[in-house]
């Protein structure tokens, strides 16, 4: 009895570090990058998701950003983000999208 | 119970006018004839346009009674005050293209007043047939903006215009302002988005924006006079202000807890509910840094919005105002002080060497290529200042501290309570607010508040 109460919270204790671990793996990492917007496109006025390419100023890569977020979302749609804006993005990689977690005007004084 | 039924009704109320925006009556009428600008407005909303020269938002400045060796008589706000958050003001950074950067040859237009609802002709403070025509109403009253058009160009005769969304499918979208027609200037201040508060008003970072309320449930203003409070660096005010305790909000005893009310004598209320605060916390200058696009910025440190611990200091409402620091004036004796979160914020920026002031630049030369003394002589000239390059090629760099109110970021579920301020690392320096060492150990000893957090843990568990 007593062992096979030390048994099951091994497992137990083990389930949850298995938990513990494959959750920070599936998180994904957090990606920053500031780039030039190339592109974006959005569906319409109400539209749940869109793309921003943006193009990396260290690497001149293309990124493909998914933004999801509705303030982002808005500035999108009035033109308070247009191409050419340069953005300070961070991003994970979701499912093979690059989902945006902040996306703002680099803009200063 | 009564209260709080009260209080959700209020916000009901508030979530229903937000969601369920009436549609503007006025509506029909602009549809057949279409936008023309305020006059437009004016056939049956009469004077507005006339009323909107005499506010803060048209004029950047009004007259300030509560600041240290400012003239009561003239009138001050961004318009002309010089500190360190943004090194300049509307008259030495008024909006302009600026000389071409000398790596890409390429120039582009800034300037403070690109923050002001007219058109950059008709500029902050002007009055008169003209600049009444000039408004934008659609920037704070349409849902419909676009703002490709709100930028500056040069027109035929060379001047520096700033456009605006005309379009009679904007002035079709009329209704009372959101919090996006607000954020279109107030999320920038300070030089981007978050900068000079981390002021973000999202359902995540304010309990008020969490329940559906926008800006002008509490800014209810009248005749474009809009209400404001006590920010020892927001001196511009349209003369109405408002408060958390405003009867009209929560008075001043809010709480079923007597002995969270009993604070509310000598502990703000941002003391307990704005627990955090945001936004750049240094800035230097002197030395802008180069940016991917080659042009240069003023160095910056920033945080998110809620990243920032407050500092605390006693604060009555007026304001010391000195070269090297601004900032709340105060004392735990003066019968009027409460003890109120700050954010503080430090400045490197060029100081005359002969008088000690501290001195503005125009942003225009340092942003293409780094040259801050230019920009220091360029404000110099502009401000008629004697021998200018003089006081260009002397000045000195020196630090200002300066401390900004911490009005929104409000959180309940995250207030400080009892264990917060009273245990002995709590957020406040009692010795520094002018507690005896002998209240200190009264004010931090678990006598305070054993039974009631026993309690608690008891409930929560
Ligand atoms: C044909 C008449 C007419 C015209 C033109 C008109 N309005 Fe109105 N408007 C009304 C009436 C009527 C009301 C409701 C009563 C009131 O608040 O004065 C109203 C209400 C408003 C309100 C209050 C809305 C609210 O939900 O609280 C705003 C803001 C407003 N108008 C702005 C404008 C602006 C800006 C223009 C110009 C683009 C304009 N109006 C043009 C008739 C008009
Ligand atoms: C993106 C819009 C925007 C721009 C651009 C902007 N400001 Fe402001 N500024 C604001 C807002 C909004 C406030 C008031 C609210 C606040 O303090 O949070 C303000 C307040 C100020 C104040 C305090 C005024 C007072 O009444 O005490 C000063 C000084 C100031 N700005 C200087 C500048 C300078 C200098 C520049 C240009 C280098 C500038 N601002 C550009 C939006 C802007
Ligand atoms: C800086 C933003 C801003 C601009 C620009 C602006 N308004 Fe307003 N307007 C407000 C606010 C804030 C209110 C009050 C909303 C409230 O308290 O519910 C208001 C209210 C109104 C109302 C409702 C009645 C009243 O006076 O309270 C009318 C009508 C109106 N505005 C018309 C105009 C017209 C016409 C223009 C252009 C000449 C204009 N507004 C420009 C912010 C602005
Ligand atoms: C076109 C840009 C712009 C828009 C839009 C705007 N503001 Fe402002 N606001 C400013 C600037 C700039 C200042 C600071 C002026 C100064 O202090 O000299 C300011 C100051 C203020 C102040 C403090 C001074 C005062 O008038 O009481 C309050 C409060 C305020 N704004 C609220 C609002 C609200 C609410 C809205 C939305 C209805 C709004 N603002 C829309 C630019 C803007
Ligand atoms: C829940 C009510 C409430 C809401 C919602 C609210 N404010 Fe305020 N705001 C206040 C109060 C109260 C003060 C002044 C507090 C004091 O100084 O004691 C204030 C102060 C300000 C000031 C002066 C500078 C400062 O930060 O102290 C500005 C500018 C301002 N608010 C703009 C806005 C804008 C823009 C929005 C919407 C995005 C907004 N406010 C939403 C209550 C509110
Ligand atoms: C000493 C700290 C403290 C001060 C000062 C304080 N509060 Fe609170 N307040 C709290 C705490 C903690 C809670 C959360 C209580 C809870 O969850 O039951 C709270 C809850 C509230 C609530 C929600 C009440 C409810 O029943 O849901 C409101 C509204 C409120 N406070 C407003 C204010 C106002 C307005 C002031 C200034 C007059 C103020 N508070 C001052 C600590 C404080
Ligand atoms: C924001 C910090 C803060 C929080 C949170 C807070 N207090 Fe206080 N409390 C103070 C300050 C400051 C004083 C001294 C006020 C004065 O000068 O009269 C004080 C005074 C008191 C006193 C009077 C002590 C004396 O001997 O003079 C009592 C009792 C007290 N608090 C209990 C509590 C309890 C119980 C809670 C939780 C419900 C609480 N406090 C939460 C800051 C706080």
């Amino acid at each position: 009895m007593k062992k096979a109460v030390s048994v099951m919270v091994l497992v137990a204790v083990a389930a949850l570090s298995i938990l513990c671990f494959s959750g920070i793996a599936s998180a994904g990492e957090e990606i920053k990058m500031v780039g030039v917007i190339t592109k974006i496109d959005i569906a319409g006025k109400d539209a749940k998701t869109a793309t921003a390419t943006l193009k990396d100023n260290k690497t001149e890569a293309l990124v493909v950003i998914t933004v999801n977020d509705d303030l982002t979302l808005d500035k999108f749609k009035d033109h308070r983000i247009v191409e050419g804006d340069e953005i300070r993005c961070k991003y994970e990689t979701i499912d093979g999208k690059n989902v945006s977690k902040l996306f703002r005007k680099t803009a200063g004084c | 119970m009564k209260k709080t039924g009260m209080i959700a009704a209020v916000f009901g109320l508030a979530l229903a006018a937000t969601t369920a925006m009436a549609e503007h009556p006025g509506k029909e009428s602009i549809a057949k004839s279409g936008y023309k600008g305020p006059e437009t407005c004016e056939e049956c909303h009469p004077g507005s346009a006339k009323g909107f020269m005499d506010t803060v938002h048209w004029k950047h400045a009004s007259k300030v009674t509560n600041v240290d060796g400012v003239d009561p008589k003239k009138e001050y706000g961004m318009k002309n005050r010089i500190y360190v958050m943004c090194n300049g003001n509307d008259i030495v950074n008024n909006l302009k293209e600026i000389p071409k950067s000398p790596v890409t040859g390429k120039s582009k237009f800034t300037g403070c007043n690109t923050c002001h609802p007219g058109n950059h002709l008709s500029d902050v403070g002007s009055t008169g047939p003209e600049a009444e025509a000039a408004v934008d109403c659609l920037v704070c009253h349409s849902t419909d903006y676009d703002f490709r058009q709100r930028k500056a160009s040069k027109n035929e005769k060379g001047q520096v215009v700033m456009g605006q969304d005309r379009s009679t499918k904007a002035a079709l979208a009329i209704g009372k302002p959101t919090v996006k027609n607000c954020m279109v200037c107030h999320e920038a201040a300070g030089g981007g988005v978050i900068v000079k508060r981390g002021f973000s008003f999202t359902k995540d970072t304010d309990a008020h924006a969490a329940k559906g309320m926008v800006c002008v449930d509490c800014h209810k203003a009248k005749n474009h006079k809009i209400p404001t409070g006590h920010d020892p660096n927001n001196w511009a005010n349209d003369n109405v202000f408002i408060s958390c305790s405003d009867t009209s909000c929560h008075g001043g005893k809010p709480h079923k807890d007597a002995d969270l009310n009993r604070h509310s004598a000598k502990v703000a209320c941002q003391t307990c509910h704005i627990p955090r605060t945001g936004g750049a916390f240094a800035k230097d200058f002197t030395v802008w840094e180069q940016t991917p696009d080659k042009f240069y910025e003023p160095t910056t440190l920033k945080k998110e919005a809620n990243e920032t611990t407050p500092v605390y200091a006693w604060y009555n409402g007026t304001v010391k105002n000195t070269p090297h620091f601004i900032g709340p004036k105060g004392s735990r004796m003066d019968g009027k002080s409460k003890i109120s979160p700050f954010k503080i914020f430090q400045g490197k920026a060029f100081y005359n060497k002969q008088t000690g002031e501290l001195l503005s630049m125009d942003f225009a030369q340092p942003m293409s290529n780094g040259d801050t003394r230019a920009g220091v002589l360029s404000a110099a000239k502009t401000l008629g200042m004697k021998d200018p390059e003089k006081v260009a090629k002397e000045a000195v760099a020196g630090w200002q501290t300066i401390y900004f109110g911490s009005n929104h970021l409000v959180t309940k579920s995250k207030a400080l309570f009892c264990a917060n301020c009273h245990a002995p690392n709590g957020v406040l320096n009692f010795k520094d607010l002018g507690y005896s060492d002998k209240e200190i150990v009264r004010l931090t000893s678990p006598e305070l508040f054993m039974k009631k957090l026993a309690e608690k843990q008891k409930e929560e568990w």
